[in-house]
């Protein structure tokens, strides 16, 4: 990604383990932005964003001892690391349920105001959004990044209980078949 | 167990979501452990969640990794001077997410004590209530008991004066029995007793009737003349027999019976001023 100095992962880990500030500024450069999208998909604050992007980096430089490479790649580590603590915040936050599909369907649409920022290939991301459907987006969105029950999410959507995991799996099967073409 | 079905239920897919409960999600841990196809599955549904949350990557702040960097610092700094208590509280950290689906036990244990304690005061409350309510039914039961024992003294006296009713009742409807009205004697004015005899079977009733209550020490006595000669037909009592048929002994004949007050337990011979009835059998 544009660095002239690259790691493997397993450097990247070796040198996390052993507290390099040097591969952490690396670790910061190269995920920040995913991680900074799932923080900002939960809280849908940019300054809280923010707040909770440093404490998602704090708790991975703090736990990386704990990290074994055998459990799964970095990545799914450190994304399931933002998402709990983004999700933990917006718990903190006492955020109701109404709030939240508010604040999903805004930012599902609305993504423009961080269009500046955006990393990733813009072409695709819009392709994600026109393809899924509102509801696929809404069913994901709202317990990946919401923390949603499925009891929740049944009430929200107005499915019945039994559906959700198909509704779910549906939902994954499309953004299949939309990632593909990426 | 059905792997196709199971991949097709969309639990994998609501389990990499984070849809499912904890329960939920140990269980399709589990699965992925024992079963290829379906660590597969979950990998290839991992991979697509992860390429989602990339799709929605966004730069954060310029800034920020500078913060980010100074706060490092400074924890790396407070880290080496003091790296025990750092250690423990990401231990602390650890541990809260721990127990935190511990709370609500904790919690149901309190409302139990809580209901537990407030069913011992409402059982006590009950018990001073039923022991006193079992107070007053034992007195109820008592004074039961007691009303039992008088009616049954009362039954037993009424069933006694029925007999002796009956009794009576059947002396009345025998034909065979005689019935001597004996009247007052001498001074002795507005006395009557009456004998029911039968001589056939020789026996002998004798009802006081008007008759006064004898002194203490004295008892009136039945005689049955038979051509001038008293026969000692027994002594009866008074008091509360004196409105009763009481039977005599055996009269084998008699013209005339007679009462006379004699001494406790009767004379051998009448003595004549002391007669106070007399009738005459009549035919």
């Amino acid at each position: 990604m544009g660095t002239a100095l690259t790691y493997t992962e397993a450097e990247l880990v070796l040198g996390l383990k052993s507290r390099s500030e040097k591969h952490f500024g690396y670790l910061y450069d190269h995920y920040s932005p995913a991680l900074f999208g799932i923080a900002l998909k939960v809280i849908n604050d940019e300054n809280v964003a923010g707040d909770v992007l440093q404490e998602i980096f704090l708790k991975i430089w703090r736990s990386i001892e704990r990290y074994d490479t055998d459990k799964g790649r970095l990545f799914t580590w450190m994304v399931n690391i933002a998402r709990n603590t983004a999700i933990d915040t917006l718990r903190s936050k006492a955020h109701k349920q109404g709030q939240k599909v508010q604040e999903l369907s805004s930012n599902s649409m609305g993504t423009e105001q961080f269009a500046v920022h955006q990393a990733v290939d813009q072409i695709g991301l819009t392709k994600v959004i026109e393809q899924l459907n509102k509801e696929q987006r809404i069913i994901i969105d709202l317990a990946y990044y919401k923390g949603c029950t499925q009891d929740e999410i049944s009430k929200i959507l107005d499915i019945p209980l039994g559906t959700v995991k198909t509704r779910m799996r549906n939902a994954i099967i499309q953004l299949r078949t939309i990632l593909k073409q990426l | 167990m059905d792997v196709q079905r199971y991949i097709s239920s969309g639990i994998i897919e609501s389990h990499v979501a984070g849809l499912v409960s904890d329960s939920e999600a140990r269980e399709v841990e589990a699965a992925i452990q024992q079963y290829p196809e379906i660590k597969a599955a979950a990998d290839a549904v991992r991979l697509d969640m992860e390429r989602y949350v990339q799709t929605w990557a966004v730069k954060p702040p310029a800034g920020l990794k500078q913060q980010l960097m100074a706060r490092l610092n400074e924890i790396e700094k407070e880290e080496e001077v003091m790296p025990v208590v750092e250690e423990k509280q990401e231990k602390e950290e650890e541990e809260t997410r721990f127990i935190m689906p511990q709370i609500p036990v904790l919690k149901m244990w309190q409302y139990a004590a809580v209901a537990a304690g407030v069913l011992l005061v409402v059982s006590a409350g009950m018990n001073v209530v039923y022991m006193g309510r079992a107070d007053a039914l034992g007195e109820k039961i008592a004074k039961a008991e007691e009303e039992h024992v008088a009616l049954s003294a009362e039954k037993s006296a009424f069933a006694d004066r029925y007999q002796q009713t009956q009794k009576e009742l059947d002396l009345l409807k025998d034909p065979a029995f005689k019935w001597i009205k004996m009247q007052a004697v001498g001074k002795h004015t507005d006395i009557v007793a009456t004998i029911c005899w039968n001589p056939a079977t020789k026996e002998a009733y004798i009802l006081p009737q008007t008759l006064p209550e004898p002194p203490e020490d004295k008892q009136y006595q039945l005689w049955a003349i038979v051509n001038g000669k008293p026969i000692d037909a027994g002594v009866f009592q008074l008091g509360n027999m004196a409105k009763a048929l009481q039977k005599m002994k055996e009269v084998t004949s008699a013209q005339v019976f007679a009462v006379t007050l004699e001494k406790k337990g009767g004379s051998e011979t009448p003595s004549l001023d002391q007669m106070f009835v007399a009738g005459k059998v009549a035919g």
